[in-house]
């Protein structure tokens, strides 16, 4: 390091060594003049002793900047010049490499935040997730990975063996009101323990200790995050004691956290977080935290230091089985079937490392994400190539340069390092320019994410990652364009291309052409992968959710979170649908009770009684709704018939027990794919289901009616459903509604509406369901959007690659080819005689990339729909576009070439 | 030049430079001189390997250096050593002390068999 600033103050070093040298020697000249030399001598003498101050400048410059160093800075001077000389070469090598290296870094950017990146907090590495491995005979009050029991967390914290801390936590909405009107805000439960162990510290105040998580309802306290306390708040000094509403429940502010801390799940970035014991306040009707069979947290552990992963899962698995056995022969456990009571004895504890904290974003994206790093690394290849290719074709130019070079006593590894250094010019301005280009590339890709990127913290900020990332990339661009050359330059002996005529320059013509070889191989990857990601988006979009989604609105409202006791509820959310449905914009409306097309589903298993009993094989998706929600979503009921308002219930549907309807009967609805797989396309109607697989469970639920598939969870699947009536106290609805008109008109008269029943009350979420169908499918948007371009880019490339090539061949025969025509050749066969050489190049890269794409298929296969990897269509397709271009490229220079003038062509030399 | 005088060992001019400049700062010519004087000019020195010697001790971080009046009345390079530079010395020192006091025990070895 110190010897690179050598080289900024190297003309004050040189001087200093100058006017050192010259005391020297006039001291030493004085002194031998007092014992009596004469001056000429004594100069002689003087300088002859200090050996040469030439000598000696070398020897000193090498140790200010060592030899290498200021050899390849030289180099890069006059390179520098070289490639001012040739603007157009180096814009379009420069240009190149930074496509290449911006597209990789931005991708890289989001890999790191999403996947890679450690948590920024007390020993990441040390974070390990707990998780159940089996059957676990639980809940799900909220949806999420990796859930687990709070008491399953306290029972860790005694294992102080293994862990120096286990804290657990779990994401959540609530509405918060800080003055003025609530509004939904990202929370974040956790234990006493979570501050502590991630080494965060307090900004102002305190944050939640073991004292705040004691006894259920006990510690009103919440803490803030540093950017919410900042953006929402304008830093109020007072905050420390100031009282909020969480969900119309005071509760007062501690402190605020540390700026540098975000939580632990990059994709949901926390306002506040509330203590555990608060969940009861925090999520409403949720009263079951003590409960060993209700999975709602995520655990996570910080490791002692001298504890190996390997000896925390064997030590912890004789406790684990002995808390197993202990859970059976409590009361509260339920009767299931033997087969369901082995398979949750035999589950198992899992520990895996997680020093980037646990994100359900992450779960879903970094399969794609991958791809698309992988895709670019491909394209960057690809440019890097190219810029080789450049080389080659101006390494040629100059090799008579080089070869006088050689001639005047450089060593090949010396003008090696020149070109080198060359490439490496380039790669850094085109690495410089790609890192000004990624953060916009970023903010583009992050537009495509399916989360709202208001509650994930996904930035396109330059770091010192990116930057590091994007030197190494650069650096390795500049090394692998210009090594070919490179080596190239070292391998020609050196009289034959002295002896070579000034026209005939045949420099690295073969690997010229197995550049464009593997280019095309490449292309042809990359393509194949666009026309599968984009048949899989069209493929998604003609499927469709199997419901007609225009003119459909859906919104939600969540009046517990506004104070709402359940009664009030039922009301408001009544008066709300009969303000919605005498409404002149709208046509039809209903309500459901789980969100469609959200990633999420209410899902259980049924036991079903139709002559035999028998449970089904795996979970069915369940959601309960009103009267009229088929008919407003438009899916056609195919037998029986739908719900009417005496089906709707007494009691709110819960997950163990079915509700019971007015007239005492139970009925269900059940979907197509449903029967299929169960009845065997038999009718279904009249018989019997219960909720769970339980032993004791009684089928006294009537299936009365079958709807049309429609997708649930994503657009993707197709799934066995049941339909309950909802339930008539209702609470937490998602509406949705028909509309005539425009989408604004009825936007404005369903606000109006909910203004009137309750100005306060926030709406969590408003949108079409074309944007909800868009929203859901939004990581196959992004890969087909990105695959494709990067197709296109990398078709480009190659063709320029080609073109070139074909160019530098056509006129390198000239000659050959003017004796050809002069013989009597006709212009047609001159033509397939170029076409031919092209032919054989775009042959060979295809038989290379074909064995490719079916060995890479299988990494991409599940991020596609209804088409293989291998589809023959598509393949063909890509190859036929890449072909058809190619040889259009090949063509231009080969019409040159039977353009010779046979007379010109013999006397150009 | 008398053939009494010795080429100075390999390797143990940095050593005697710093020894030179733990005794007090001094500028190159003086280093020369006062490493002939002191060893009664019995160590030539390569007055040419001199300067490289010091630009390197420099660099490695064992010598300052500053630009100050001379017993001349002119501006010279005045080095001195660095904290690092004096442990460096010592480190020196003590390795050159094994090493003579080891070549030391094979000569008594030698002398009395």
């Amino acid at each position: 390091m110190k010897r690179m600033l050598n080289w900024f103050r190297r003309r004050k070093l040189e001087s200093d060594l100058d006017r050192e040298l010259q005391y020297h020697i006039d001291r030493r000249v004085n002194d031998l003049l007092h014992s009596g030399l004469l001056e000429p001598e004594a100069r002689r003498r003087a300088a002859l002793e200090l050996g040469g101050a030439t000598q000696i400048r070398e020897e000193v410059r090498d140790i200010w900047l060592t030899r290498w160093l200021r050899d390849f800075v030289y180099d890069l001077r006059f390179s520098a010049r070289s490639l001012l000389r040739s603007p157009s070469f180096t814009a379009t090598a420069v240009l190149s490499l930074a496509l290449g290296i911006g597209a990789t870094t931005a991708i890289y950017s989001l890999v790191d935040q999403v996947v890679l990146r450690e948590l920024p907090v007390a020993h990441p590495e040390r974070l390990v997730l707990i998780d159940w491995k089996g059957e676990q005979l639980a809940e799900t009050p909220l949806g999420s990975d990796n859930l687990m029991s709070y008491p399953i967390c306290r029972d860790l914290q005694q294992q102080k063996r293994f862990f120096d801390g286990v804290f657990c936590r779990a994401a959540t909405t609530i509405n918060l009101s800080t003055g003025g009107d609530p509004k939904p805000t990202a929370a974040e439960l956790v234990s006493g323990t979570y501050f502590s162990i991630l080494g965060v510290s307090a900004a102002p105040g305190r944050l939640l200790t073991i004292d705040d998580d004691q006894t259920p309802g006990s510690s009103p306290v919440v803490v803030l995050s540093y950017d919410f306390w900042k953006n929402q708040l304008g830093s109020a000094p007072d905050i420390v004691g100031r009282k909020v509403l969480v969900n119309r429940y005071p509760m007062t502010v501690v402190g605020v956290a540390a700026p540098t801390f975000h939580g632990i799940d990059v994709g949901e970035i926390p306002s506040l977080w509330v203590p555990a014991v608060m969940s009861a306040q925090a999520i409403p009707g949720f009263n079951t935290m003590l409960d060993h069979r209700t999975r709602w947290v995520q655990i996570l552990g910080q490791l002692r230091p001298d504890v190996s992963l390997a000896q925390v899962r064997a030590g912890l698995q004789p406790w684990f089985k002995s808390m197993l056995k202990e859970e059976t022969r409590r009361t509260e456990f339920p009767k299931v079937d033997p087969g369901m009571l082995r398979r949750f004895l035999a589950s198992t504890l899992e520990v895996t490392p997680a020093p980037q904290g646990h994100s359900v974003l992450r779960h879903s994206l970094s399969r794609p994400l991958w791809v698309l790093f992988g895709a670019t690394a491909v394209l960057l290849a690809l440019a890097c190539l190219n810029v080789a290719g450049l080389f080659l074709a101006r390494g040629s130019a100059r090799q008579r340069e080089v070869s006088t070079r050689l001639a005047l006593g450089a060593s090949r590894g010396r003008i090696g390092r020149q070109l080198l250094a060359d490439s490496v010019l380039l790669a850094f301005t085109g690495g410089l320019l790609g890192v000004v280009m990624a953060p916009v590339a970023v903010r583009a890709l992050i537009a495509f994410l399916p989360r709202d990127t208001a509650a994930n913290g996904l930035q396109a900020n330059v770091d010192t990652r990116m930057l590091l990332f994007a030197f190494l990339v650069s650096l390795a661009a500049g090394f692998l364009a210009g090594c070919v050359p490179a080596l190239q330059a070292g391998r020609k002996s050196l009289e034959s291309s002295l002896r070579e005529r000034g026209g005939t320059p045949s420099g690295g013509l073969s690997l010229r052409r197995g550049i464009v070889t593997a280019q095309i191989a490449f292309t042809l990857i990359l393509m194949v992968a666009a026309g599968l990601f984009i048949q899989t988006l069209h493929g998604l979009l003609a499927k469709g959710p199997g419901f007609e989604t225009s003119s459909l609105i859906s919104f939600g409202i969540q009046p517990a979170l506004n104070g709402y006791s359940g009664a009030e509820e039922t009301q408001l959310i009544r008066r709300i649908s009969e303000g919605i449905r005498n409404s002149g914009s709208t046509q039809a409306s209903a309500i459901a009770s789980v969100q469609l097309l959200l990633g999420g589903a209410w899902s259980n298993s049924l036991t079903i009684q139709s002559g035999e009993r028998f449970t089904t094989d795996h979970e069915v998706q369940m959601n309960a709704v009103t009267p009229g929600f088929f008919e407003t979503l438009g899916t056609r009921i195919v037998a029986g018939r739908d719900f009417n308002e005496h089906d709707s219930l007494d009691v709110a549907v819960v997950n163990q027990s079915l509700p019971v309807s007015k007239n005492g009967q139970r009925v269900v609805i059940v979907n197509e794919a449903f029967v299929k797989r169960y009845f065997g396309g038999r009718s279904p109607l009249g018989a019997r289901v219960a909720m769970g697989s339980a032993p004791d469970a009684k089928p006294d639920t009537e299936i009365i009616g079958v709807v049309q598939n429609i997708s649930y969870r994503n657009v993707r699947e197709q799934w066995e459903q049941a339909y309950f009536p909802i339930g008539t106290e209702l609470s937490g609805s998602n509406f949705y509604v028909r509309f005539r008109g425009t989408p604004e008109s009825a936007f404005r008269s369903i606000r109006a509406i909910l203004r009137s029943a309750d100005p306060t009350l926030p709406i969590t979420y408003f949108r079409t369901l074309d944007e909800q169908i868009g929203r859901s499918l939004n990581t196959e948007r992004m890969l087909s959007a990105l695959s494709s371009s990067f197709g296109t880019l990398a078709l480009l490339l190659s063709l320029v690659g080609l073109y070139g090539v074909m160019s530098f061949v056509v006129t390198q025969r000239r000659r050959e080819i003017g004796i050809r025509l002069a013989l009597g050749a006709t212009r047609l066969s001159t033509i397939w005689l170029v076409l031919r050489d092209a032919l054989a190049m775009i042959a060979a890269g295809t038989a290379i990339a074909l064995p490719c794409v079916w060995a890479l298929g299988r990494l991409v296969e599940s991020q596609l729909y209804d088409v293989k990897p291998t589809d023959p269509v598509t393949i063909l397709a890509a190859t036929l576009v890449l072909c058809s271009t190619a040889l259009g490229a090949a063509l231009i220079p080969a019409r040159r070439a039977s353009a010779v003038n046979p007379t010109d062509a013999l006397r150009f030399e | 030049m008398s053939s009494s005088r010795f080429p100075i060992p390999q390797g143990t001019l940095d050593m005697l430079i710093l020894q030179i400049l733990s005794l007090e700062p001094a500028h190159g010519y003086g280093i020369g001189q006062r490493l002939e004087q002191i060893s009664k000019s019995v160590v030539q020195i390569n007055q040419g390997s001199l300067y490289p010697a010091l630009h390197r001790l420099e660099q490695k971080g064992w010598l300052k250096a500053a630009w100050r009046q001379s017993e001349t009345g002119r501006e010279a390079k005045f080095y001195s050593l660095t904290r690092s530079g004096q442990k460096q010395l010592h480190v020196e020192k003590a390795s050159w002390a094994r090493l003579t006091g080891a070549v030391q025990l094979i000569f008594d070895e030698g002398a009395a068999q």
